[in-house]
């Protein structure tokens, strides 16, 4: 609200130079801010956080989860993994006495778990910023809410006293692997020793026998055992001292027995529920503070994940096709290679046969060789190449990891955050971290996708849909109703030249993403897409609508693929028009700033216009600011885009469970093995409440969420927050079936069309139900006893459209035509903008259902086959021209495909019943090739009552939405 | 470029272990001997170093494969692209068609030679001189569907059928036949595709049947009008040679018997063939005008179906037929022209090809392990097709030329081409209709 003001205010004192050029579009939402505002912002006396992290070659990554997500995340990870995570403090010198009685409170208590993990999250970042001084973080808002001992040593630290600094170190340690023989001995070590690894030798001078000594004696680690846990957290010294574990303040005494009140991560969890392999090597967490992906991105455990996947043969190498004869060196042709593992080492001793194809084919074909497959150790590992100039970039991975298309576009990205001409990159020594970073997320991203999100811990990935997704050309748009102006930020400032100076950049253009969508752009499409890459590779995008970021800084130098062509062919540029002016080689510089779920790609130029770069400039502060002051102002966008995202779905989709008559079945024996409660109402009334929808208890626990509430309510039901439905029943939120709007605000008109009829909330709820259910026996006449289809459910089925709200029905486009609402998922991806659509996350997430997951997966799988047709097509139209032996004569193969479709049958699973064949229901999965109005993408999924013509769809589907 | 036909086929022969070149077939510029050797040279650097290379592909659709079998001869097949192999997704789903032709080859050169003689290399020199007789067949397989048209089964590894209006009457005069011959094993084929055989035929692995129709074929085409050949079964008897008695009884109807021993060629051409068939010739006849369609004519076709081919996943059979294209002079052409009748059938094969590899994965020889399965190719594409969560059953394609139509039941696969005048939503009916219309009249 503040700053609402600023946007109105126009402090145009030097006009631009390039008003009379520059495209209004150009420069919406470029930050208008006056000095207040810079001030605002940046507070003169305190330098930026991430300046500390500006690399030498100007290079910054700063990434900060927000305060809230990191207590979220620690706060998570302490309720997965809490019990089975056992906190060990040591303390380097001296034992650290901590009196505070919180101390000894167990680690389970939820409210002080907080706090201290809040405050080893600090402590983490500290320690990824070591050169920062402590000034900003150390404040006093700190000194009250971080803990005596800490402060003690930042005090200790700055006077320069006796230092004692606190380590604390997270083990993952299991009782479990003791076997079930008894504890060892005190003598022989005991479960220190055997359980945490730390040999600790009573000192010399006392005998063994004299218990006041021991009870004196702190823990001080004298040796480590090989393999242990305390070994392999790589934080333990000999010569620590073991002060507390779990906040238990231990000695000699007392360690066995709290070390031995460990109960076993087994008997914590479930056994083989969640992501944590018991079974492996015993996990090590030193901070299971964030997830690992952001982990990941800031170049922690790099080492530990890459080696959970060093079975797997995957590898990066370079090679240089110039063999220098003469040269002694064994492996001189290698100019860079990742990772170093023993499956990549034998991949790597056959690089041979790389350079030999890559040699040969191009000689006998003609072609240039993309992909080669061969077997090792009976696992099949695909091979992509790419050839440069002398060189040849090699990345082998698994079969089915590899993708054609994810290989061949894996160039891309590495070649915007690296160098424009990669032998540069891969040659230069000091790369080889950066490069090794890039390879690891890749590789990381394609072999353990599950790893690096949090969030889908239960559901397994959907890695065709990460696939298809991440291979389209474009990036994911959100729609925005017109109440929400993103434009509405713009002005034509932002390219100021600030205090008189020459600017230092000129700004070709920015995005902007709210929670991983894109819903504001004025890069020109390739720009796009290359920055989109760049954020995909990096996970910017699921990290921002996972995780609220706190703040995210990153520069780089790009090198955007078509504008060195322009470059290079020398075409006009509509920055410089005078003439004569003979275009410079221009850099160009990627700066993107995330705040919260927001986060804003800017492409900045130097050189041109403005003043031109030398040596590798860092980030500069200037334009950081000015871009998190636009993000603030749109900060207040967030509630708008809340409700845009809570909204209901347009075009309305249906859920595929509902059209499987097992559904209610199925559903009633979840909940009843869900819920005591319930199981016991169902007990009694699941025989009416499927024949008769009398049902009340479980028909409102059915249906509660679409049918009993008015419709005004829904939008909180759909958050989910409720768990207590007014029948007293706990209804589980995950498993009640959703009601998209479509039918919900169907169901509201019917009720009132019902209600004259003396029919009940719970015999209306019911019979939206039987509705679907009459539906699909209409379809599957085999699988249920007509007697089931109470008579009133025609009703629904008749209902006449003019009982919906005439604005609803204007609000609620349909995509598909018919009665029901047949439409499952659909993208249609728009290859002028380079953007698609596709049904948000929430959107998904409230169509829950057992089959609908696995439907959606399906779809994303058969839409990589549809889009390797269609790719198929585009790839020699391309080369049509190139050549006369590649053009035969006439057409050849299938030719160019329009569209391709692929009708599934799914049933659900594990049916039991062995008298009735399993129900099934059928689904079309339709990919279109449009090139009319504009060149787009459609892909969709639909049920197979209703015949639909995917043109038509796409037409109004792009028509509604105004692309 | 060494290869200079667009979409020709080179396939090289070599000892695994030596690199001896064995033969080369395919494409008439043949590749010199150094890249013959680097070719195989790079297989076998890769298997000194426990990494078996499978196969490779270009940015111009070539692509090369290798395989070795029994240990003792490798096979190479190397495509220029441009041409039909490359259909298909990404990469090794394509090569299909290259996969199979290699394993077709080497089972060929089996069942002239067999297995001992491959596997033995005792004399390489021999060896040559003794592949020589399997050119024709390996040649008839390189032209695939282009030398004789509408036979599918090389890509398949379902017998081509053709089903003849008086089945039951040649059925009983087949098994009559080969009885009297000693045997169980009797075929009966017309126009190249098998009209009848015994039950103990179909018992046959699949390749074999086919193989033994390829075989058949070329005989036939030798002219004479009746021969005995040694075949050695591929997986049956890779040993042990038959004998393969065939004996022409009309042009383009072809009868042979896999026999042992007895009885010699010359008393079962002289007292069975006239004895047995003679009184079938009104029946033969009648089977052999059914033609190229394959399908009696009690069986009528919508006009709307350009081509088709149908299997029958059980038994491995398959028909396929393209219907002669009537230009309607009452109608200007179109903007579509239809497609010729050859180009219906490539369209076939590939449409075959791309569905199989992607949506309808073939169920053969399940005990596959996994690296054989690599090996073949089948790997990738089972992997691929089992990514679906959900069982397909229908898929079309819309080109510019045609629309594409394939659906699977429990018993059959359909494959249909279309005009583009037929609305896309009615394709699944056209198919409904076809299957049944076929199923119902020859209950094949």
């Amino acid at each position: 609200v503040v700053y609402r003001r600023t946007h109105d205010f126009q402090p145009s004192s030097l006009p631009s130079p390039y008003g009379s050029c520059s495209d209004e579009t150009r420069y919406d939402f470029q930050p208008s801010f006056t000095h207040s505002m810079l001030c605002r912002f940046t507070p003169s006396d305190l330098e930026p956080e991430w300046l500390d992290d500006v690399q030498k070659n100007g290079e910054l990554f700063y990434l900060e989860l927000s305060e809230g997500e990191e207590a979220a995340a620690l706060a998570q990870v302490a309720t997965n993994y809490g019990l089975s995570t056992n906190h060990v403090r040591f303390s380097e010198k001296e034992a650290e006495i901590i009196s505070d009685e919180s101390r000894k409170l167990p680690d389970g208590a939820p409210t002080k778990a907080e706090p201290k993990l809040k405050r080893l999250a600090r402590i983490l970042r500290r320690k990824r910023r070591p050169s920062q001084s402590r000034g900003p973080d150390g404040g006093g808002e700190d000194s009250s809410s971080r803990p005596v001992s800490i402060l003690k040593n930042q005090a200790g630290q700055r006077v320069g006293v006796m230092v004692q600094q606190l380590k604390e170190v997270f083990l993952y340690l299991n009782p479990k692997r003791l076997g079930s023989c008894s504890p060892p001995p005190p003598e022989r070590g005991g479960l220190l020793e055997a359980l945490l690894g730390v040999v600790h030798r009573p000192s010399w001078g006392r005998g063994q026998g004299d218990p006041a000594g021991r009870r004196e004696e702190r823990i001080t680690v004298h040796g480590l055992v090989p393999n242990s846990p305390a070994v392999k957290c790589a934080q333990i010294l000999i010569g620590d001292n073991l002060v507390a574990v779990d906040d238990v303040d231990v000695t000699t005494e007392n360690i066995e027995r709290v070390l031995s009140c460990i109960p076993g991560p087994t008997q914590v969890r479930g056994p083989g529920e969640g992501g944590v392999d018991m079974s492996s090597a015993p996990r090590l967490r030193p901070s299971p503070s964030v997830s690992q992906l952001v982990r990941l991105l800031w170049g922690e455990d790099t080492v530990e994940l890459q080696m959970s996947i060093g079975h797997i043969p995957h590898i990066v190498m370079y090679l240089s096709l110039k063999l220098d004869s003469d040269s002694p060196l064994e492996e001189q042709e290698i100019l860079y290679q990742y990772p170093v593992s023993e499956a990549s080492s034998q991949l790597k001793g056959v690089r041979g046969i790389f350079l030999t194809l890559s040699d040969m084919l191009e000689n006998v074909t003609g072609g240039q060789i993309v992909s080669s497959s061969l077997l090792l150790n009976k696992q099949l590992v695909h091979v992509g190449y790419w050839k440069e100039s002398n060189n040849l970039l090699v990345i082998a991975l698994p079969a089915e990891r590899y993708r054609h298309g994810k290989v061949i576009q894996c160039m891309l990205p590495y070649s915007i955050p690296c160098l424009s001409q990669s032998h540069i990159a891969f040659c230069q020594a000091d790369h080889a971290p950066r490069l090794d970073h890039f390879f690891c997320l890749f590789f990381q991203q394609l072999i353990q996708p599950s790893r690096l999100s949090d969030s889908s811990g239960s559901t397994p990935t959907d890695l065709s849909g990460t696939l298809f997704l991440d291979g389209l050309p474009a990036v994911r748009w959100l729609p925005l109703p017109p109440e929400i102006k993103v434009w509405g930020w713009a002005t034509t400032l932002g390219h100021e030249d600030f205090y008189g100076m020459r600017r230092l950049y000129v700004t070709l253009g920015s995005c902007l993403f709210y929670k991983g969508y894109l819903i504001a752009n004025h890069l020109p499409k390739e720009d796009l897409l290359d920055v989109s890459l760049y954020c995909q590779h990096y996970c910017l995008l699921p990290l921002a609508s996972e995780q609220r970021v706190g703040q995210l800084v990153v520069w780089r130098e790009v090198f955007p693929r078509h504008r060195s062509q322009i470059h290079q062919t020398k075409t006009i540029n509509n920055h410089c028009t005078m003439p004569g002016y003979c275009q410079p080689q221009g850099r160009y510089f990627l700066l993107i700033v995330g705040l919260r779920h927001f986060m804003q790609c800017v492409l900045l130029e130097a050189s041109g216009c403005a003043a031109p770069a030398t040596g590798a400039p860092g980030p500069d502060c200037v334009y950081v600011d000015q871009v998190k002051a636009t993000l603030l102002q749109l900060e207040e966008l967030d509630l708008g885009m809340e409700e845009r995202l809570a909204a209901p779905p347009a075009p309305c989709l249906s859920c595929a469970d509902w059209f499987l008559p097992s559904f209610v079945r199925d559903r009633l024996d979840t909940l009843a093995a869900s819920s005591p409660v319930l199981s016991k109402l169902a007990g009694g009334v699941k025989p009416p409440s499927l024949d008769q929808g009398g049902g009340k208890v479980v028909g409102r626990s059915l249906f509660g969420r679409g049918a009993r509430r008015p419709s005004s309510k829904r939008s909180q039901s759909d958050s989910g927050s409720e768990g207590q439905s007014d029948g007293g029943v706990r209804r589980p939120t995950g498993l009640s079936p959703h009601s998209t709007p479509d039918s919900a605000r169907k169901l509201v008109g019917q009720r009132d069309s019902l209600g004259s009829g003396g029919s009940d909330g719970s015999r209306g709820s019911g019979s939206i139900f039987k509705s679907i259910l009459f539906y699909s026996i209409s379809h599957y006449s085999n699988c249920i006893p007509s007697h089931s289809i109470p008579p009133h459910s025609l009703l629904f089925c008749s209902m006449p459209s003019h009982s919906i709200p005439i604005s609803l029905c204007s609000v609620l486009a349909r995509l598909t035509s018919g009665a029901e609402n047949t439409l499952f998922h659909y993208v249609l991806m728009e290859k002028v903008q380079g953007i698609f659509i596709a049904p948000t996350h929430r959107e998904l997430a409230q169509l829950s259902g057992s089959i609908h997951p696995q439907l959606i997966r399906n779809f994303h799988h058969c839409c990589l086959s549809i889009r390797a047709a269609f790719q198929r097509t585009l790839h020699r139209g391309l080369f049509s021209g190139a050549g006369s032996i590649w053009r035969p004569q006439g057409t050849h193969g299938l030719g160019p495909v329009k569209e391709h479709g692929v009708l599934f049958q799914c049933k659900p699973e594990n049916w039991t019943d062995q008298r009735k064949p399993a129900p099934t229901m059928t689904y079309w999965v339709i990919g279109r090739m449009l090139l009319e109005p504009v060149p787009q993408e459609f892909y969709v999924c639909f049920h197979d009552s209703v015949a639909e013509v995917p043109v038509e769809m796409a037409f109004r589907l792009s028509f509604g939405l105004a692309l | 470029m060494m290869l200079q036909q667009a979409g020709s086929v080179q396939l090289l022969c070599l000892t695994a272990n030596s690199g001896v070149p064995l033969f080369t077939r395919g494409a008439s510029k043949q590749l010199p001997f150094s890249i013959i050797g680097s070719l195989n040279g790079v297989h076998m650097f890769g298997a000194g170093q426990g990494v078996v290379l499978a196969g490779c592909e270009t940015d111009r659709g070539g692509r090369m494969v290798w395989r070795v079998f029994q240990d003792s001869v490798m096979l190479i097949a190397v495509s220029s692209g441009g041409q039909a192999q490359q259909e298909g997704g990404g990469a090794g789903e394509e090569d299909l068609h290259l996969r199979r032709l290699l394993e077709n080859v080497w089972n060929c050169m089996v069942l002239v030679l067999g297995q001992d003689e491959l596997a033995s290399l005792r004399n390489v020199e021999r060896l040559k001189r003794d592949l020589r007789s399997c050119y024709r067949l390996i040649d008839q397989l390189l032209e695939g569907g282009q030398g004789q048209e509408g036979i599918m089964g090389d890509l398949t590894h379902c017998a081509d059928c053709l089903l003849p209006p008086n089945a039951t009457l040649l059925q009983e005069g087949l098994d009559g036949f080969t009885q009297a011959a000693d045997s169980e094993f009797g075929c009966l084929m017309v126009h190249g595709r098998i009209a009848a055989a015994t039950e103990k035929w179909w018992r046959l692995a699949p390749q074999e049947v086919v193989l033994l129709s390829v075989l058949t074929r070329s005989l036939s085409l030798s002219g004479s009008a009746s021969c005995d050949t040694p075949v050695f079964l591929p997986q049956g008897s890779p040993t042990v040679a038959h004998r393969l008695l065939r004996f022409q009884l009309l042009p383009g109807v072809d009868v042979c018997v896999l026999c042992g021993p007895s009885p010699t060629l010359h008393r079962a051409e002289r007292e069975l063939v006239g004895c047995f068939w003679s009184p079938l010739l009104e029946a033969l006849r009648g089977s052999l005008a059914v033609g190229e369609r394959c399908l009696p004519g009690s069986v009528t076709l919508r006009p709307d179906v350009l081509a088709l081919l149908l299997i029958n996943r059980e038994s491995r059979r398959s028909v396929s037929c393209v219907k002669a294209i009537i230009t309607n002079p009452n109608h200007p052409p179109s903007n579509h022209p239809l497609p010729s009748k050859a180009r219906c059938w490539e369209l076939l094969r590939l449409f075959y090809t791309f569905t199989t590899t992607r949506y309808f994965p073939l169920e053969e020889t399940p005990a596959l392990t996994l690296g054989e399965k690599a090996q073949r190719g089948d790997s990738l594409r089972e992997d691929f097709a089992l990514g679906f969560s959900h069982q397909p059953l229908q898929c079309y394609l819309v080109t510019e030329e045609c629309k594409c139509f394939s659906l699977q039941t429990a018993q059959h696969q359909l494959y249909l081409l279309t005009p583009l005048s037929v609305p896309t939503f009615a394709l699944s009916s056209v198919a409904t209709q076809t299957l049944s219309a076929i199923t119902l009249a020859t209950g094949f």
